[in-house]
C-alpha cells in the first residue's frame, strides 16, 4: 500500500514536472541576473549546497563526494536533461547514488532547478 | 559479492543495499564484508584503527586531533562522572559488581528475557529507577560523565557483542536496516555517508567509516562543547538528513547501536573520544 501510494505520489510530481518543462524549453538564453540568482541557490546551503558534494569553479571548501561540476554543455548537450538528472527523474538516477533528487524530494521548486540549470550549464 | 564491491568502489554507490538483497542476514558474514569493503576500499589502513574516525583519512588532522587527545577537554567529565558514580555506589555496584573496569565492555548486549537490546546507558537508568533513584536524561549530563568514566576504565579492551538466538539476529538486521534505508527529503541513508563515501569530504568534513563508530563514545565535541551519547549523535545526523530523529534509548536507535557495535567487534574501546 505505502509503496503503491510512493508510486502514484512519484507520477504525480513527475508528470507536475513534465506540464512545467515547456516553459524552459521556450525560454530564450538567461539573463546574467537569472545566471547570477543560480549561481546563489547553488552555493546556498539551505538551497542547492551543490558544494557539499561538487568541487563548482569559485566556491570556497567543496567536498568531494561527487564529479567537479565543469564542460556541463559538453556533457549535457541536451539543457532538458540536465534539468532531469538534477530534478532526480528516475531514469537518470543512478541506483544507491548518494546524490538527493532535489525536485522528486521537494527539496527545490521546479523554477529554483531550472534556474540553477542555467547557472551551471555556464560552467 | 566481488562485483558488487567493485561497482560500490567505483561509482561510491551503496554496497550495503545491493546485498540486501539476501533472504536473511548472517551477521558474522556480514560483519566480515564491511571489513573486506574497508580494506579493499583503503588497503593502507589497518582496521584497527578505524577506531579513530575520520582523522585516519589525513595525517594532519591525525596530528591535530593527537595534540588535542593529550589534553583532552573531556577529562573533567570522566572525573565528575566518577564522583557521580560513587556517589551512589552501592546502588551501581548491585546492578554492575564492584569492578568498574568490567562494566563498558559488557554493553550493548541483547537481553533475551526482555527480547530488547540493553545499552550501557540504559542500564545505567534503570539502575537508577530500580532503586527508587531519579533517572538521567538521556544525551547529556550525568549519564554521558558516567558512561564516560565506565569508558575509560575500560580502554584497551575489545568491542565483543554476541548474537546467540534468532531474536538477536533480528535486532541486528533490524539496526542495519535502519542503517542503509534512504530516508528523509535527502533521500540519505547512513551508509550512503558513511560507508559508501567515508573518506570523501562533504564541504570541509570528512566523513568518517561507520566501522569503529561506536568504540570512543561517549564523545566529547568541540561544536558541543560537552560530551555527548552515541545516541545524541544519531538524532543530529538524522536532523542534517532532513528526517525526522527518533528518540534517545528508543528499541531503533538501540538496534542501530547494537548493529554498529557488532560490525565492530575485536576493536579496541577508546572512549570517551574527542571530535570536532
Ligand atoms: C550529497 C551529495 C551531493 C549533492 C548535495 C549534490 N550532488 Fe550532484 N552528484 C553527486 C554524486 C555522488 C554524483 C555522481 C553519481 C550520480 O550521478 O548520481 C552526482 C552527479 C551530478 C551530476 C552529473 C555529473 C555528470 O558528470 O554527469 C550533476 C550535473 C550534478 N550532480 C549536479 C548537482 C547540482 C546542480 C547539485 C546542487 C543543486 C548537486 N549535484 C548536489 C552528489 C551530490
Ligand atoms: C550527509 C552525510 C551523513 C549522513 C547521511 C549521516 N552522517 Fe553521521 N556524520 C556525518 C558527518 C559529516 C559527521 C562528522 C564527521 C565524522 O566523524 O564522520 C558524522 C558523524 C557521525 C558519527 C560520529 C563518528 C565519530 O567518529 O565520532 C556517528 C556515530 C554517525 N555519524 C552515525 C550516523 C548514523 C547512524 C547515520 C544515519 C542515521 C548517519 N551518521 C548519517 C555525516 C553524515
Amino acid at each position: 500500500m505505502i509503496s503503491k501510494m510512493k508510486h502514484l505520489l512519484t507520477a504525480l510530481a513527475i508528470s507536475g514536472f513534465v506540464i512545467s518543462t515547456p516553459i524552459t524549453a521556450v525560454a530564450s538564453e538567461p539573463s546574467a541576473a537569472t545566471i547570477e540568482e543560480g549561481k546563489k541557490l547553488a552555493f546556498s546551503r539551505s538551497k542547492g549546497n551543490c558544494l557539499a558534494c561538487h568541487a563548482i569553479k569559485g566556491g570556497s571548501m567543496p567536498g568531494n563526494i561527487g564529479p567537479a561540476l565543469v564542460a556541463m554543455k559538453l556533457r549535457y548537450p541536451d539543457k532538458q536533461k540536465l534539468v532531469k538528472k538534477i530534478w532526480g527523474v528516475p531514469e537518470l538516477t543512478i541506483p544507491n547514488s548518494i546524490m538527493p533528487p532535489f525536485g522528486r524530494h521537494g527539496i527545490l521548486t521546479d523554477s529554483e532547478i531550472n534556474t540553477i540549470t542555467d547557472y551551471i550549464y555556464t560552467l | 559479492m566481488k562485483k558488487t564491491l567493485l561497482i560500490a568502489l567505483s561509482l561510491g554507490v551503496s554496497v550495503l543495499a545491493t546485498s540486501s538483497m539476501a533472504a536473511t542476514i548472517d551477521p558474522e558474514k556480514d560483519r566480515q564484508q564491511l571489513v573486506d569493503f574497508f580494506k579493499a576500499k583503503n588497503p593502507n589502513l589497518a582496521p584497527e584503527e578505524y577506531i579513530n574516525g575520520a582523522y585516519i583519512f589525513s595525517a594532519d588532522k591525525m596530528a591535530q586531533w593527537e595534540a588535542a587527545e593529550e589534553f583532552p577537554p573531556y577529562l573533567d567529565a570522566i572525573d565528575e562522572g566518577e564522583a557521580l558514580y560513587n556517589k551512589d555506589l552501592a546502588v551501581y555496584q548491585k546492578c554492575f559488581g564492584s569492578d568498574v573496569s568490567k562494566i563498558r565492555a559488557k554493553y550493548p548486549y541483547f537481553d533475551e528475557a526482555t527480547k530488547q537490546v540493553v545499552t550501557l546507558e540504559g542500564a545505567i537508568n534503570k539502575c537508577r529507577t530500580d532503586a527508587g533513584l531519579k533517572p538521567y536524561g538521556w544525551k547529556k549530563g550525568p549519564i554521558a560523565q558516567i558512561s564516560a568514566y565506565l569508558a575509560d576504565n575500560a580502554r584497551g579492551q575489545k568491542i565483543d557483542v554476541k548474537i546467540e538466538s534468532e531474536a538477536a539476529r533480528a535486532a541486528y538486521e533490524d539496526g542495519r536496516n535502519f542503517f542503509i534505508k534512504p530516508r528523509g527529503q535527502f533521500n540519505l541513508s547512513c551508509s550512503k555517508c558513511h560507508v559508501d563515501n567515508a573518506g570523501r569530504k562533504a564541504r570541509a568534513n570528512t566523513l568518517s567509516a561507520a566501522l569503529g563508530h561506536t568504540t570512543h563514545f561517549p564523545v566529547f565535541r568541540a561544536k558541543w562543547q560537552n560530551l555527548g551519547t552515541l545516541h545524541r549523535r544519531y538524532e543530529g545526523c538524522q536532523k542534517n538528513m532532513r528526517a525526522v530523529p527518533y528518540k534517545a534509548q528508543s528499541e531503533t536507535y538501540r538496534n542501530l547501536e547494537f548493529y554498529q557495535a557488532y560490525t565492530s567487534n575485536g576493536l579496541e574501546i577508546n572512549g570517551p573520544g574527542y571530535r570536532e
